[in-house]
């Protein structure tokens, strides 16, 4: 019995496979980078795909690098899911091994990342006296302990898109209530008698987005979703739940994320839609089929109620162990600053943070809808500030689900939630 | 060549007071120690971490022995998750067997018979093993979609139903739409396994079994599926095993909705861990999804090790 002469053979082998894995592993390594001189810095910024073309937006830190010798941006983008950003970044951040230098968080993160520890106080980047030219919603999103954690980047907030050829043809206005809604809804699915076109579309997938469309029907009710008397909160649910129990909405949008509804609404077979402001560039692209028939407007609310949209959008902030920190403020100040915000929204179509751009006459020409809406986004309400908003909308997501597949009713799934949350608040 | 075979003699030989079971084992111990290394200590691991109330982001990390375990016993979504869980299990792997059974018999025939199966015929049959879980995943998700979607325009046309069907918004269907998926992906794969099983099978059985006037049936009932039983545990114990701790598939589909009606222990311990990143309790959930899943392999072991023995002698 002797196994060593398969050791002849075997090392050739093994010299086979560790070449090419060390090729591998070489390439992978940062290469150096001869171009520049010894003296560069590397400031890496981490984030998500931005939409549009990716030029506009290398152009932009091509600037920052001119007027900042011996800087260099590099872009590293991470997976276009946000939970994969966020584990991403609590994996990271939680093992202290941060290689990166700034880094875009979701609205709803900056509590969670500040109570961590695993972001600065930007306070030396905005002083507090400035965070008044910042929509209001957005710089409570940011502020943890009185202290600004992160900077608001650009932003969204619920809008309400409609077809105005359609209510052009039936000479109704938009809508200022949910009833309005129904009511026209109604009347044009009735009158056209096209099997194929819908009512009204929003988002009704058991995820984040339905979190932030129901707040805005809760919201609009004058109700708040934490709140032991429950009966605005029921009364919203309900009225979600009727919407597609009567036919209002399509059975669909209880699987229907963003890009769901928006590809339904833009094949022209929706009166309505909840999204976010991105999809109208889309909807006025000249091969469009909803070039020139598509409006926007404030969502509706409930009767005696008024509209509140839901903020959504992205920030900046700095890891605690930032390698460079001095260089990334500069280039937080860089990108927050006004000249900068409003070229991403004139390039990109990202909707700035700073209140005063909503007045901007060239912004406003772009989108000629900006200035009727500067009251959404101004006033753009953000979910439960909170560090355990993750918990919560984990609770949320599956009971207004329910809510919305007729699994359970408003009163229950809003009890059952109370519930839960109510036990996560005394563990904590 | 020659040298280094004089010195691979003077090297067995300075070592020959080792016997040879020595030697087995010190070969033995570099898998041992991989499988420690890799399997055993993580899962000790989120044993251990079970036990403590870790939440990263609230710098909480204390030692609280079973609590997270009588919390789960108390939790009505884990065993919600635990029910659905083992209805997917159940339901797919019964399918799978069946209709791999079925396939794999077939493409058997194909190989011997005069019709002979082309390896394109084989190819073609492990086409939805081999895409990757994500993809199938979201082609799926097109194909049930209510208003574009290709089940519905075909059920429609040929007149089975009147409106469409939401399939994966309707608690009722969504379940049953995920585990068809399941059904489609995996079946190649048992198919794949049984079909070995019954190459290895002695065709003088077979025919001596006719010379003796057995029908196909008795052929199938007393020959086949004895033979194959072994093969049969095994698709068994891999398909089960992996379909309890379904994730991709599921996730990518219907992210656990609507109102959680098709959340498996999977989705919902990865949301506990990495969306909410309770340590602890996900810990604590992953644990007892492994000793619901070691529970169920025992089983299987113990139902069939009476056929085992018998079929082994």
């Amino acid at each position: 019995m002797s196994v060593f002469p398969l050791a002849r053979g075997f090392l050739p082998v093994v010299h086979r496979l560790l070449m090419p894995l060390c090729l591998i592993l070489a390439s992978c390594l940062p290469a150096a980078d001869h171009s520049s001189g010894p003296t560069t810095t590397v400031v890496v910024f981490k984030h998500g795909k931005l939409s549009g073309d990716p030029h506009t937006f290398s152009a932009l830190l091509r600037e920052f690098e001119e007027t900042h010798p011996g800087v260099t941006v590099r872009e590293e983008l991470l997976p276009s899911s946000t939970d994969q950003q966020h584990q991403f970044y609590a994996i990271n951040l939680e093992g202290k091994s941060v290689a990166f230098d700034i880094l875009a968080v979701d609205t709803i993160w900056v509590q969670e990342f500040a109570r961590a520890g695993w972001i600065l106080p930007l306070d030396h980047v905005v002083l507090p006296s400035e965070r008044e030219s910042f929509v209001r919603g957005s710089i409570e999103a940011a502020t943890f302990n009185d202290q600004l954690y992160a900077i608001p980047w650009y932003l969204d907030a619920g809008v309400l898109y409609y077809r105005q050829d359609l209510l052009d043809r039936y000479g109704f206005r938009p809508p200022k209530t949910w009833q309005d809604l129904a009511r026209i809804t109604r009347t044009i699915l009735d009158r056209e008698g096209n099997p194929d076109l819908k009512g009204f579309l929003w988002q009704g997938k058991q995820y984040e987005g339905l979190v932030c469309v129901a707040l805005e029907f809760i919201r609009g009710y004058g109700g708040a979703l934490l709140d032991d008397d429950s009966a605005e909160s029921a009364e919203a649910l309900g009225l979600m739940r009727a919407l597609v129990k009567e036919g209002l909405s399509p059975s669909a949008v209880t699987t229907a994320d963003e890009e769901a509804t928006r590809h339904l609404f833009g094949a022209g077979r929706a009166i309505f839609m909840r999204n976010w402001p991105y999809a109208w560039t889309l909807f006025e692209a000249q091969d469009s089929p909803l070039h020139n028939k598509v409006g926007l407007a404030p969502l509706p609310s409930g009767e005696g109620g008024k509209p509140v949209s839901t903020l959504g959008g992205w920030m900046l902030a700095l890891p605690k162990q930032a390698p460079h920190p001095r260089e990334a403020a500069d280039l937080l100040r860089y990108l927050s600053s006004p000249a900068t915000q409003k070229r991403m929204a004139l390039g990109l179509g990202y909707l700035p943070t700073r209140r005063h751009l909503y007045q901007d006459p060239a912004l406003n020409q772009a989108k000629p809808w900006l200035a009727d809406l500067s009251s959404v986004f101004l006033g753009a309400t953000p979910r439960p500030v909170s560090p355990y908003y993750l918990m919560m909308s984990e609770v949320l997501q599956p009971e207004l689900s329910a809510v919305v597949v007729g699994l359970k009713t408003p009163h229950a799934a809003l009890r059952s939630a109370r519930r839960q949350i109510n036990r996560i608040r005394e563990t904590l | 060549m020659g040298s280094d075979h004089s010195s691979f003699k003077r090297l067995r030989a300075t070592h020959r007071h080792f016997h040879d079971s020595t030697w087995g084992l010190v070969f033995v111990v570099p898998a041992f120690l991989f499988v420690v290394a890799f399997a055993l200590m993580p899962i000790l691991a989120a044993g251990w971490l079970g036990l403590h109330r870790r939440l990263p982001i609230f710098d909480i990390h204390e030692f609280v022995g079973l609590a997270n375990y009588i919390r789960l016993a108390e939790d009505g979504r884990f065993w919600s998750a635990c029910w659905t869980t083992l209805y997917f299990t159940g339901v797919s792997v019964t399918a799978e067997l069946i209709l791999g059974l079925g396939l794999a018999l077939l493409l058997d025939r194909g190989v011997r018979g005069r019709d002979r199966a082309s390896t394109w015929e084989r190819v073609l049959i492990l086409i939805p093993w081999a895409i990757p879980t994500v993809v199938s995943a979201r082609m799926w998700e097109w194909l049930y979609h209510s208003e574009y979607g290709l089940v519905n325009y075909l059920l429609e046309k040929l007149g089975f139903i009147a409106a469409p069907i939401n399939w994966l918004g309707d608690p009722i269907w969504t379940i049953h739409g995920a585990i068809l998926m399941d059904v489609w992906k995996t079946t190649p794969f048992a198919a794949l396994l049984l079909l070995a099983g019954l190459q290895a099978i002695p065709r003088d059985l077979f025919l001596a079994a006719q010379v003796d006037g057995a029908g196909a049936w008795t052929i199938f009932r007393r020959i086949t599926v004895p033979l194959l039983l072994p093969i049969i545990v095994i698709v068994l114990i891999f398909r089960t095993m992996d379909a309890f701790r379904v994730f991709d598939a599921v996730y990518v589909l219907t992210g656990g909705g609507p109102g959680n009606s098709t959340e498996t222990l999977s989705i919902y311990a990865y949301k506990t861990l990495f969306q909410t990143l309770q340590f602890g309790y996900g810990s604590a959930l992953a644990t007892a999804m492994f000793v619901v899943i070691l529970m169920l392999t025992i089983g299987y072991v113990f139902l069939l090790r009476g056929y085992l023995r018998e079929v082994s002698r």
